[in-house]
This record gives structure tokens, C-alpha cells and sequence, in this order.
């Protein structure tokens, strides 16, 4: 679902992490992925709205990665020294494990809820519909690769359309572009 | 929606869960089953009682997939399932949309952005097409021959844009549409589309992780050693 929290669960207790996983869809409507290697799996993107959920055990295997990400990251039944990550205590009762996630859920940013485009996003949106890459979208719009990927991920959670075809259907019944401007 | 099991009545499942019913269709199986159970209506078709409870599991249960189960069986019954599968998509599926858009179309007037929807629809049919044609003709007739390689076979990333264009048409439905437009006859549109990208996706799953691993296995024994 659009603008959904995305969690990836890392726990090698199956039966747990789906637990959780169930717990956060049916409460909170995150977006959930369970994963034995976090480093290597790509089913959920890692960007800076991606939250952690890691047992002590997956922690100590991937340490650097999760280091780097200790802002975004939550031990299940961590100790209360874990780097900066926050921790979670599923051995308590229901109720309290609910509200216990429902801390995790990174309110809504409001610059993304909405479904107006701004003005960049328009002109990148513009450019995709035309067939740029994204490489040439930085170097015409003189923004950063990251900056156009950014962008892009921001079009999609607002508008609900990701492929460069729909995009350019959309950005034509907007009146963003000319039917001649399409890149078939 | 718990796993269905051989001993489940069909009629029972299928009120549950309306959306197998394009699916028992491929079995050759059709609506009036009465109080019959799967195993005795497979056993009357002679059918694989256990693939077909795995194919309905599947579809009715986004996060259950049997790998290992599924990897058992012969790939040839996988292929032919497929098969069944890409005929009523393209005999059936695709042109109920296109029946319904049509129908939308002629009962909405002009002041809409319904064309460029239903354009946008005709593309991700072509796909499709393209898609299963590939499969057809290539790949699924080498497993069939016996052929080593892979040749002419769509990578899984081909069958995620097709479902990544299937999700956009829905949400341009859902989210963007504008104008003037009959709402019964676009709901059926909708509906139509949610069922067939639920069938895609799920036929995916099967063709990318159990069907192509399979065959990669046969096609090079050695290197799943």
C-alpha cells in the first residue's frame, strides 16, 4: 500500500517473526518482509524509510549493516546498550507488543501523503514520460542521480504508478506532455 | 483463508473464495459440484488430487507457497498447467476486459480520460501476448522436448514489469480517473483487472521459482550438484 511503513523482519525464529509480521500488517499496515539475510535480499528496498526488526542472534551476523542503519533498526528482546537501536520485548502481553510497534510506525510525511506533484517532480515526471534515463534527467535538470531516484520514488508513492509507460499516460491526461513527446 | 485439503468441498471453497473459479475452470472442473469433495471430483477427472489442492493453496494464500512440495512434481505437469493458464488469459481474461472497457466506453461519454486508460490497456495486452507467446514457443517446448538451455525465455524480470504495469492500470483506475463515466459498468472494469493481475502474479511466482529453477536443474545437473 502506498506510504506504508516498510519493515523487514530478520529473525531465524520463523514462527515469531511471522507473528510480528502478521501484527504489523493487521494493525498498522506496513508493508512486511521477512528475511534470512538482510544484506543480500533485495525484496524490500533499502531506503530510509526501510525499518529493521533483527533478533540478537541476526544482529551479531550482520553487525556492520545493521550499524549503519542503528537509527532505523530495533532488536527484538535487546539488551539496553545496542548502539542506538531502540528494542522491543515480545514476551510481553499482546496489547503492550501492539503498542510497542505501533512506536515503530514513522508517521506519514506530509509532503509525500500528498498527491500533488511539485513543481521538480513535475519536470522529472515530464522527463521520464519522455524517455529520459535517469542519468540524463540529473544532467538536464542539474540535480544529483540521488536526488532524481528520490524523485522518482516520491512520484510513485503519490501518483500509485511506477512503470515509465503508465507515467506517460498519466503526464498526458495531466497535460504534462504531448502525445508526440512520448517515447515509444 | 485456511489451506484448503483434499477432503474440503469444493462448492464450499468457491463461495469462500470466488476468484478460483477461472482456476478450476483450467482443470476442466465448472460450477455446479454439489456437496462433492476435491479428492472425489480429481478422482472423477483424473486429476492429481495433490497438485491441484497445492495450485488452489497457492492462489488463495498469497504467503503460502509450498517450494519444496511444488518442486516434486514432474515439470511437464507444471508446463501444461501454464499453458492452460496463458489460453484462458488470452481467451478469456484479456477479452473480458476488453468487453467491459468496451462497454464503459460506450456508456460514458467523451469527457474523460477513459481512452488513454483503455490505450494503456491495449499495451500491457501486448505484453501479455508477448510474454506468453515467447513461453509458448520457446521454452516451454524445449522442456517439453527435453531441450537443454534456456533459450527464448523471458527473464522473471519481464513477468514483474508486466505485473508493475497491471498494478499502474489499477491505481489509474482507482486513483486518476476523471470525468464523466458510467460507475457500475467501471467498476466491472476494476474488478476484471484486479482478478486477472491476481492470476498473473501468482502464475509468476509458479513459473519463476518453481518451473525455472526445475528446468535449470535438468538443463545443467552438474551445477545443481
Amino acid at each position: 500500500m502506498a506510504n506504508a511503513t516498510k519493515f523487514v523482519i530478520a529473525d531465524n525464529d520463523t514462527a515469531r517473526a511471522i507473528g510480528l509480521k502478521h501484527l504489523l500488517e493487521q494493525f498498522y499496515n506496513a508493508d512486511v518482509y521477512l528475511s534470512q539475510s538482510p544484506e543480500s535480499d533485495h525484496s524490500a528496498d533499502d531506503d530510509i524509510s526501510t525499518r529493521y526488526l533483527v533478533s540478537a542472534d541476526m544482529l551479531v551476523r550482520n553487525i556492520d549493516f545493521f550499524i549503519a542503519r542503528r537509527q532505523r533498526t530495533t532488536v527484538i528482546n535487546g539488551s539496553d546498550n545496542n548502539s542506538g537501536m531502540t528494542s522491543i520485548d515480545s514476551t510481553t502481553d499482546e496489547s503492550e507488543l501492539i503498542e510497542q510497534l505501533g512506536a515503530l510506525i514513522v508517521p506519514k510525511d506530509e509532503s509525500v501523503s500528498s498527491t500533488t506533484l511539485s513543481q521538480r517532480e513535475i519536470e522529472v515526471l515530464r522527463l521520464v514520460a519522455m524517455g529520459f534515463i535517469n542519468k540524463e534527467i540529473a544532467d538536464t535538470l542539474s540535480i544529483s542521480f540521488n536526488t532524481v531516484l528520490t524523485h522518482r520514488r516520491n512520484i510513485t508513492a503519490k501518483l500509485g504508478i511506477k512503470s515509465v509507460s503508465g507515467l506517460g499516460v498519466y503526464a498526458l491526461m495531466n497535460g504534462y506532455i504531448r502525445e508526440s513527446d512520448l517515447k515509444r | 483463508m485456511a489451506l484448503i485439503q483434499p477432503t474440503s468441498t469444493l462448492s464450499e471453497i468457491i463461495a469462500q473464495e470466488p476468484s478460483i473459479i477461472p482456476v478450476i475452470n483450467r482443470f476442466g472442473i465448472f460450477l455446479g459440484t454439489g456437496d462433492s469433495t476435491i479428492e472425489s471430483i480429481c478422482a472423477d477427472k483424473k486429476l492429481d488430487t495433490e497438485f491441484f489442492v497445492m495450485i488452489l493453496n497457492t492462489f488463495t494464500n498469497e504467503v503460502y507457497f509450498p517450494e519444496k512440495h511444488l518442486r516434486s512434481i514432474n515439470p511437464l505437469v507444471i508446463v501444461n498447467y501454464l499453458r492452460l493458464t496463458d489460453c484462458s488469459y488470452l481467451k478469456f481474461q484479456l477479452p473480458n476486459i476488453e468487453r467491459h472497457f468496451a462497454s464503459l466506453l460506450q456508456h460514458s461519454g467523451t469527457a474523460n480520460n477513459l481512452k488513454l486508460m483503455r490505450a494503456f490497456f491495449d499495451e500491457v495486452k501486448e505484453d501479455v501476448k508477448a510474454f506468453i507467446e515467447s513461453d509458448t514457443n520457446c521454452w516451454f517446448t524445449n522442456i517439453e522436448n527435453g531441450t537443454p538451455g534456456i533459450s527464448g525465455y523471458h527473464t522473471p524480470d519481464d513477468g514483474e514489469a508486466i505485473e508493475e504495469k497491471i498494478n499502474d492500470l489499477r491505481n489509474m483506475m482507482i486513483m486518476h480517473l476523471q470525468g464523466d463515466y458510467d460507475p457500475n459498468l467501471c467498476y466491472a472494469v476494476i474488478v476484471a483487472i484486479i482478478a486477472f493481475e491476481k492470476d498473473f502474479r501468482q502464475n509468476n511466482r509458479i513459473r519463476n521459482r518453481i518451473l525455472l529453477p526445475l528446468y535449470r536443474e535438468s538443463s545443467n545437473p552438474k551445477e545443481s550438484m
